[in-house]
This record gives C-alpha cells, structure tokens and sequence, in this order.
C-alpha cells in the first residue's frame, strides 16, 4: 500500500506526506467507475462521488486509509459508504465551514495525532518542515506553470496544466515536468469555475479549448489548492495557511469565494467564464444566477454526468458562446 | 412594478393588517366575464363551469386579484320559490315573487346542493377553485337577507309590510337567514369566500331607520355566522349610502365595498376599523375612454390607497356587461401603478 | 381541559369537520387566542376555512375529529398571520434555520422573541398543492433538483409568509446541504445573516485508531462522540447568545435555565403522546397529527406557551383513548416506520389508508425529541442534547432505533421518503436499505405537490402485501 486517499483541499498534503505515502487525492470521474458506485448510491448522487466509490472498490489494496472530509453532505456520508463496502481504515475530517478558525485548529491537531499512532511516526518539527519545503517548492513551480497558463497571450493550454495538476493531486510529484513547451494561443480567453474537474475530464478540456483559451480557473483538480502560502512551516503554520486559503464556494459565507474570482478574472484578462457543474451537485447549481450577477461576464453553464455523451451537444453551445462573447451582452447562455 | 405576489398572497396580507406589495384590484367582474369569454350570458347563469370558465378567461386577461361567482341577486329568493325569466343575452328577470300574495303564501327551504341554479354556483365555485385557487381567491357574492326578501315579495309590498308587520316580515328573514346560512355552508366547502352583497338595502332604496332596524341585523347576524369560521368578511351595498356610513362600522364587516359615497368622507369615518373597497364609477367605465379612466382611476387610487386598515381597488359596482375590454384594463392599470406600496 | 364534546374516534374529511364545528359554541371558540388577543387572536377554525384562504389539499386530507385536534389545526395554520402579528405587537421575530433544535431556545430566552424555522414552509406548496413558491424559487435562480425547502427563497423574495425576521441565525456545517445553498441564497438576497457551525458528529468507526475513552463521552440516547464537540457547540452558542443580547439588550442567563425547563416539559407529553402510539393495540392518533406535533417540539409553532397546552390537551385525549381501547385505524393496521419527513401529508393520510400505521418515526429531527439536562451548565445541556442530531452522524446511527424495533419486532416494515437531488437522500437511502434488511421497505420519492399517483399507491399496496 502506498497511497493515502483524500478529498479536500482544506486536509493538508504536508501532514499526509508525512506519513510516508503518497497523498492521493479522490478526484475520480468517469462513466463506468461511476455506474459500479451507482450499485450502493442512488442514481441522484453526485458523479464524482460515484465514481470516487467505484475506482475504491477497484483499488482497495493500494490504499493504506481515507481520510475523507466533510466538504460537502454527499462528501462526508460517501465515508460511510466506502466504510460499509470496503476495509479501508477512514478518517472523516471536519472541513471549515464558516469562519470559525478553533473548530477546525483543533481538527488538524487530531488528524496529527491519529496518522502519527495509526503509522507510528512522529510529526516532528523537522519532518514536517521538511515537508512544507518540499510541497511548497512543487506548489512554487505550479503557480510558476500557471503563470504561464495566465499570460496574455497564454503560453501554456489547460489540458496539458490539467495533466500536471493530476501529478500533484496523485503525489506523483517526481513526474511533474520541468520543461514545458510553448502552446501560445490566441483564442478568446475564458475562466473556467464549478465543480471538481476529475482526472479523466481530459476530453472536457480539450473539447473546450479547440476554440478556447482556459487561461484560469478556480476548480478542484486544477488550480485550487495551488495558492496555499505556508508562512510557518510548522503545525500551526499548515493551519493558518489551509485555513485561510482562497475560499471554498461551500463556506458561509462564501464571499470570500467571489471576491478571490473576481480578482482573478481581472487578472487573467478573461472575457467569459464556463461554468462546469457536475449533476446534482447543488452548490454550484445554486451559485450560478449570482455569479452571473456578480462577475458581469457571459456565462456557460455545461452540466455533466461524466459521460461525455453530450459532447456533441456540448460542442454546439460552446461554438454558440463564442458567438455570444463576441457579442457580448451578458447573461447565461 | 412587477407583480411580486399572487392575487392570493395578496390579499392574505391585506386582511393580516400589513401591506402587500400593491393594493388588490378586484373591479366587481360578473356577468362582464361572460362577455369577455363571448358566451350568451344565459349560458353563463346556468351553467357553472361556464360561468367559473368565463371568469377564468377574464382573469387571464385581465389579471386582476379575484374570481367573482356571481349573476344577480335573485339566486336565493329563486331556490325559496319566486320564478324568474332567463333572457338569452340579458339577466334573469323576476317574473313572479313566491309570496306574490302575501305574507301566508308557500315558501320553499331549498336543498342549497340541488334547488334550482343554487348548484350552478356551487359547481362555478368548484371548478374555479379547482383550476386557479392556489394563486387566486374565489368570491362568491351572497345575496343577504334583506335583499332577498325584497326578491321574494314585490319590492314595494315587501317595504310596506317592514312597516306595517314587521314581525311578519322578521319570520320570513329569519327563514331567509337560515336558509343564506345553509347556502353560505356549501359555498364555504366549496372554496369560495362569501361576500356579502345586499344593493337593496341602498340608501337609495331605503332609508337610513330601516336601514338600521331591519336589513342591518340581518347583515349582522350573517356576518357573525362566517365570523365563526374566522373570515374576512366583505360587505357590499350598491347606490348611495352616505347616510348609512357610520352603522357600516356596527356591522362588522372587515371589508366594506362602496359605491356612490365620497370616499373621502368613507376614508374618514371607517379607514381605522374596516378596510375599504371602491369606488370608480361605472358610468364612466362603461362610456369614457381608456385614458380618461386610467387618470381617473389613478387619481382615486392615490388618495385611497393609505387607508389605515387598507384598500382594495374596486369599481363601485359591477362592470357593466358590455364595458369595452380596454376600459376595464386602463382601470387595472391604474389600480396596479398607483397603488404599488412596496419600494 | 374541558372538552366540548364527545365523539368516537375516527377520521372524518372537511366538510364533515365544518359540520362538526357548528355544534361548537361561540364562547369555545373565543377562547382560544394566541399572544392572548382576542381581537385577531382567535385561532379554533375548521380545516374548510384555511381551505378557502389556499390551502387546497385540505380537501381531500382526513383529519382526526377530535376537538383537540381541531385546536392543534387551527393554531399551526394560522403561523404566517401570527408571526406578522408578533411584529406588528412589538415582538422580535427571529428565523432560525438549519439547525432543528436547539436555536429557538436561545431565542426564546430573550423577552419578546419568538423564533421560527422557514425550512417548515416546504409543506406549504403541497397543502396549497401549487407550484407557485417553487416556481418562483426556480425564477431566482434556485436549481429544481432540490430539497423542496428551496420555497424558502421564494418566501423570502415575496415577504407575504413572515415578516423580515429582527435576525437571521443560519446554522450550517454537518447538516443538510441544500438548505445551507438556501440559507447562502437568503444572504445574497441582501439579507443579513449570522452564521453558525454545526461540526461533524464523528463516531469512534470513523477514527483511524481506536479512540482513547477519556476524549469520549456518550449521550443517553447512545451515541458517542468526541468531547471537544461540545466545547465548539458551546462556543458557537455563546456567539449566538451574544447576538441576541445585542438585539435586545438583556442578558439574563435565568430566562434560559426556565425555558429549558418548559422545553422539557413539551418534550415529554410529546414523547409520552408517542410511546402511547407506539404501545396502543389500536393507533390512538393518526399519523398526520403526530407528525404535526412531533415538529411543534422545533419552537412552538410561534407561540410556545399556547403550544404546550395544546399538546398537554392531546396528551389528555391520547391517554384517555388508550385506556378505553379506542383509536382512529382498525385493530389489524400493520405497523410501520418513517424515515425521512414527507414534503406531503397526503402520504400520511395514504399510508394509513392502505393498512399501515406508523408507529415509529426518524423525521431528522431527534435532537428535538430528547430531554435536555437540567442539572448542568445550561448551555452544555444544549449541546449535550443538540449531539443526539439525526442529520449530524452517520447513517447506521441515525436508524438504529428503527433497527432495535425491527429486532423486538415492533415493525414489520419501513417506508423511507425521499426527495430526488436532496443531497441526504442521494446518499443514505441505499444504505438504510442495506442495514434494515430484516423487513420489507419501500423507498419513495416525494413527487411535486398533487403528483401522488397511481403507481405511488399501487407501490404502497405491494409493500403491504409484502408486510402481510
């Protein structure tokens, strides 16, 4: 077993690193391993989750434990499931949910103190210095790549920054490229927002981009995560910093979430926003009017199952918001 | 302004004491909707899904804030034994009231779910509440006592027997009475809430001791019977009562409906106990033009629409049957500008 | 209580509750008021009149005809006018949201308080069977494939079904999800919202080690978690102590320990009045009117004083039934449980008229049901009680009563509600399915107000020919 399954950006990848395995975050989405998770979820349960659920039951004997959280209400219960229908050891982590630091500090205190007896390991000063170092250097050079992603015009494509963020999000860290070719692109720049992009959105993404640029994000499986500043390499430090990261859409109140895309459009220079929502994830299906009241940009909202079997569908409303952003005069398409 | 609320909604708050985001406008919409949905008005009184399907399709068109089950006022008296003409494009007409000749004549307690057109209503009421009753109120106008008596005897005769044997007269209301009871029952079941509607007892017709003495009780003993059940109840007196302005507060009716009254006198002597209805004239809603009528209505509305106890926008009778549709527009929308309250 | 008449048990429709009601005297009905207000105060109506004012399916609901079933009707559908007529009096009016519990009693521990829960307007669209408040919602932006308690941003938008609340206290955290989306919404809205957090209830299961029992504590209900989850719970209510001093300017620590005290005694005739269901050879009430008093034990319907007697009454009624072998379903009903709320009552009034009668229910709201203790710093016992939550823990706690009378065989079945895209429901149903094996159960999904149908009611049908 080599691998310690996660699912949120608030647990921090340093503490699971330092037990010795590879963080593995739960990002899994994908039509089959979605229908095998759909033997113990009903059909209205998220995609991702399914899916989650569906490549556990393949690969249980890579995994030395979960540590699930509680993100959202399908994310926490989801732990229950994999508890009934596998012998992974879980863990279920009480994710920020308001601003309410104490709760979630004495949270990060027990997740220390169960992976430290569970792996007989001290978290030691050292080692987890050393391993603050070692994921801010890689999160150094990701937000370096980003930039490039970033720039007018952008050098780096989503789909190929999609892939490297699969390494990090994998803890095949050693894999992530130093040398990264120019994809210079002219196409109109867009931001991409909504629920997690799992490891096998690649299609999504490069359906997008034959006519777009994805020159930013604010997904789960993309860039989220990236702008975690660890100022104290310590404990205490890892609190802070995961902590106050840019805000997650599920935390109430959730401005915190807006305000960071807000500057984040500006800054990319981006003149429309898609809006990937996942079925029956109802966050963001909630949070769309108001972002569309709020970011004052032509929105495509391009729901999915994971299937992709509405690619072609797909193709045609976005070929139809290339329109509309030449257009530009605002709203939802 | 938009229209935030439903008719329903609407009109829940007003009668809760607090300001919804307009004032209701319920022009008085009879036997006008069977024009409006093009049938033979005979048609509408005697069959009760059309008569709810003409007030419906008035409703769409218009899009004011009640369905109004209602033809004439000779519905009750017609079931206790009086006979009326049905003209094909007019009214029913009362052809020979049931104590035509006298006080001893045979009346009938009708069955309020079969006699006569009494299931018309019920059916109307039916329907409608059935189809709209979610976002609209269904009005159902019940004739009271005192009105009905005067369809059960010749008016004249019935006024002169007031006076001369008022005990007479008082078994024949109080079987009216138990009798509109009955009818307001099946009507309450039904879905529809019961105004109470008594033009005879008018200023106009009568005057203000009798008033008092004999069609108030009457009106006061009904509205007590749905105040039981915990309604609002709407009180509506056609023609002149200026006289009779200040018993409307002894009645107690929560809503009391206007029609040849200065307002602003109603709005002086009742606005702090009874929520007003009224009064554009319908005169003038049958003959003038839609700009007139909506600077008209405009301007009533505003002066009325601050009422302490609230206001509904309300024509001071029915709209005359042939009224051109766009008049009757022109009033609603100036009812709904003017009386928006919401900022 | 004096009653005003006597009759035998049963359930009887609308029409014949009007008649019914005329034998009532005028004296009786005067004197029942709330906030003691004789002039719009009087509540005791029969179900024809809330009819006429909207709500619909009154039409076709079979109600008990008790008379103090009829006071309960009459109360509960008069909330909207009596929360506008709490303002209109002086009184403050608090939303308090998510949490099903334990905020009402800090509300109700400040003079002039009166808290309420918008989330328990998702009844309203199906006893008014329309579509509008959903529809609206819809309008706003708010996703279709929710929780039916998505018409609170309606009621919002449209202020005609409670006044703007004096505060907004939003729980969140370890509760449902789409309601948290509502209460975000409720924000965006411009209105101003204090936000609480409702940590997760972790079970020692869910622990990579076996926990040490020092850092455990166990609720007299069963379940075990974490000590420091009262410290956060604490914490989170001081804050919220500290919002209401600000409202009201008062702080009397005193008021809570009382109201606690009053709480309990509601929650005891309301326990007591289901122990007597769960007991009784013959089902002593329908499951339409436990229900509705089940959820009286959230804040009172608004009045909590006029509740308790009203509950106190049907304790009355109820025990007497009991003790005379008497009751409102046949002898042979088979007995059943509920998990999960039904957005429509019809399904009770269905339920029961296919042969079953609930005997014990899981309605998320447990925290609700318990004895909060009376002997410890007050706003521990709050916490200590709010733990026993349905929706904050796991699944398998959350029905293991259910499973415990399936294993005394005390139910022969279980009839879980759900609706598509709650996230709950998404994920637990399957696995109650799972643990509750023994039994024959029926999982339905609530349909849009007046979508009961056919094949909803042949469903029911088989799951009772499977019971028998």
């Amino acid at each position: 077993m080599e691998l310690i399954g996660y699912t949120c950006s608030y647990i921090p990848v340093e503490i699971l690193s330092a037990t010795g395995l590879k963080p593995y975050r739960l990002l899994h989405g994908e039509i089959t391993l979605s229908q095998q998770g759909e033997q113990h979820l009903r059909v209205d349960a998220c995609p991702l989750i399914k899916s989650n659920l569906g490549f556990i039951l393949k690969n249980q004997k890579n995994f030395a434990c979960i540590i699930g959280s509680t993100g959202c209400d399908m994310a926490r219960r989801w732990i229950e499931i994999v508890k009934s229908t596998t012998n992974i050891p879980v863990y279920i982590f009480n994710n920020p949910r308001t601003d309410n630091f104490e709760i979630y500090s004495a949270e990060i205190d027990e997740l220390v103190s169960e992976l430290e007896q569970f792996f007989h390991r001290r978290f030691d000063k050292s080692l987890i210095q050393k391993e603050c170092e070692k994921w801010e250097g890689i999160r150094q050079r990701l937000i370096a790549i980003d930039g490039r992603r970033r720039a007018n015009p952008s050098a780096i494509s989503t789909t190929t920054f999609h892939k490297i963020m699969n390494f990090y999000h994998q803890g095949r860290l050693e894999e992530i490229p130093y040398q990264i070719p120019d994809e210079i692109s002219y196409k109109p720049r867009i931001f991409l927002l909504g629920s997690p992009v799992s490891y096998e959105s690649a299609p999504f993404i490069e359906l997008i981009e034959q006519r777009l640029r994805i020159c930013g994000d604010f997904n789960c499986g993309l860039s989220r995560g990236i702008h975690i500043k660890i100022l104290e390499k310590s404990i205490e430090g890892l609190k802070k910093a995961y902590f106050y990261q840019p805000g997650c859409i599920f935390k109430r109140p959730n401005i915190g979430y807006y305000e960071w895309v807000e500057k984040e459009i500006k800054a990319t220079k981006s003149t429309g926003i898609i809006a990937f929502v996942l079925d029956y994830c109802d966050n963001f299906d909630f949070e769309i009017h108001r972002m569309e009241k709020r970011f004052s940009l032509p929105i495509l909202k391009l729901k999915s199952d994971f299937s992709f079997q509405n690619m072609s569908q797909m193709k045609i409303r976005i070929d139809a918001f290339i329109d509309v952003l030449a257009s530009y005069r605002g709203g939802i398409v | 302004m938009k229209d935030i609320l439903t008719p329903r909604e609407r009109f829940g708050m007003l009668v809760i004491d607090e300001k919804p985001d307009r004032c209701p406008v319920i022009p008085l919409i009879t036997s006008h909707a069977a024009t409006v949905a093009g049938i033979k008005l005979k048609r509408y009184y005697t069959n009760g899904e059309r008569m709810a399907k003409a007030q419906i399709t008035a409703f769409e068109i218009y899009q004011h804030d009640a369905i109004s089950i209602f033809s004439e006022v000779g519905l009750i008296a017609e079931a206790m034994g009086s006979e009326f003409n049905y003209p094909d494009d007019d009214l029913p007409v009362l052809k020979k009231p049931a104590l035509l000749n006298g006080l001893h004549d045979k009346i009938i307690i009708p069955n309020p779910r079969k006699s006569k057109r009494l299931p018309v209503y019920l059916e109307a009421i039916k329907y409608a509440y059935r189809s709209v009753g979610d976002i609209v109120p269904i009005l159902a106008y019940i004739p009271a006592p005192f009105t009905t008596g005067m369809h059960l005897l010749p008016p004249e005769k019935f006024l002169i027997e007031t006076l001369k044997r008022p005990d007479g007269i008082k078994i024949i209301l109080d079987t009216i009475l138990d009798v509109t009871k009955e009818f307001c029952f099946e009507v309450i079941n039904a879905g529809a809430l019961p105004i109470i509607v008594d033009p005879l007892a008018s200023g106009s017709v009568i005057s203000p001791a009798i008033y008092k003495d004999v069609a108030m009780i009457y009106e006061q003993k009904l509205i007590d019977y749905l105040h039981r059940f915990d309604f609002d109840v709407i009180l509506h007196i056609c023609g002149d009562t200026s006289p009779l302005l200040e018993y409307f507060l002894q009645t107690s009716a929560d809503l009391i409906s206007l029609d040849r009254v200065n307002m602003l006198k109603a709005l002086d002597k009742l606005s702090h106990k009874i929520r007003l209805i009224g009064n554009f004239d319908t005169t003038t809603l049958l003959l003038s033009n839609p700009e007139e009528i909506h600077k008209t209505a405009g301007m009533m509305v505003e002066q009325l629409k601050f009422a302490r106890k609230g206001y509904i926008v309300s024509t001071g009778c029915e709209v005359p049957i042939k009224t051109p549709r766009e008049n009757v527009m022109a009033f609603i929308k100036a009812g709904k500008e003017k009386g928006w309250y919401w900022v | 209580m004096k009653r005003t008449y006597k009759v035998s048990p049963k359930k009887i429709g609308l029409r014949t509750w009007s008649k019914q009601f005329e034998k009532i005297s005028t004296e009786t009905i005067s004197r029942y008021r709330y906030y003691n207000n004789g002039e719009w105060g009087i509540y005791l109506s029969p179900p024809a009149t809330f009819m006429v004012y909207g709500m619909r399916e009154l039409k076709r609901l079979k109600f008990d005809n008790s008379f103090e079933a009829l006071r309960m009707w009459g109360f509960v559908f008069n909330e909207t006018e009596r929360l506008f007529r709490a303002k209109q009096i002086g009184k403050k009016v608090i939303a308090t949201m998510g949490d099903l519990g334990v905020v009402p009693i800090l509300v109700m521990s400040f003079p002039e308080c009166v808290p309420f829960y918008p989330e328990c307007l998702w009844w309203t669209p199906f006893f008014k069977e329309s579509t509008e408040l959903l529809d609206t919602a819809s309008k706003l932006g708010v996703p279709e494939a929710t929780c039916f308690s998505r018409a609170v941003v309606a009621a919002f938008h449209k202020k005609a079904y409670f006044p703007k609340p004096d505060l907004i206290i939003a729980s969140t955290g370890a509760s449902c999800d789409d309601y948290s989306c509502v209460m975000q919404t409720v924000e965006d809205m411009g209105y101003e919202v204090f936000w609480a957090e409702i940590p997760y209830r972790k079970s020692p299961e869910f622990f990579l080690n076996k926990p040490k029992p020092q850092i455990l504590e166990k609720t007299k209900e069963g379940f075990v978690y974490p000590k420091i989850l009262e410290e956060h719970l604490i914490r989170e209510y001081k804050r919220i102590w500290q919002a209401l001093f600000k409202l009201t300017g008062v702080n009397n620590p005193h008021r809570l320990v009382d109201t606690i005290k009053k709480i309990n005694t509601l929650r005891r005739l309301v326990m007591g009045i289901k122990r007597m269901n769960e007991e009784a050879p013959i089902a002593p009430i329908p499951a339409l009117e436990l229900m509705v008093i089940e959820f009286g034990n959230l804040y009172g319907y608004a009045d909590f004083d006029e509740w308790l007697e009203i509950v106190e009454m049907i304790y009355h009624l109820v025990k007497d039934r009991v003790a005379k072998g008497i009751g409102v379903l046949k002898k042979d009903a088979i007995p059943i449980a509920w998990v999960t709320p039904s957005a429509d009552p019809y399904l009770l009034n269905l339920v029961e008229e296919c042969g079953c009668r609930v005997v014990t229910t899981e309605y998320v709201i447990n925290q609700a049901l318990v004895q909060i203790e009376e002997d410890i710093e007050p706003l521990r016992a709050l916490a200590r009680a709010f733990i026993n939550a349905s929706l904050i823990g796991s699944t398998e706690e959350r029905i293991k009563k259910i499973k415990e009378k399936i294993v005394k065989k005390q139910v022969k079945g279980v009839l879980i509600t759900n609706m598509l895209g709650a996230s709950h429901c998404a994920m637990e149903t399957r696995l109650i399915e799972k643990l509750l094996s023994d039994v024959p159960i029926l999982s339905i999904d609530v349909p849009a107000p007046f979508g009961i149908t056919q094949q909803i009611k042949t469903r029911l049908e088989a799951f009772v020919e499977a019971m028998r």
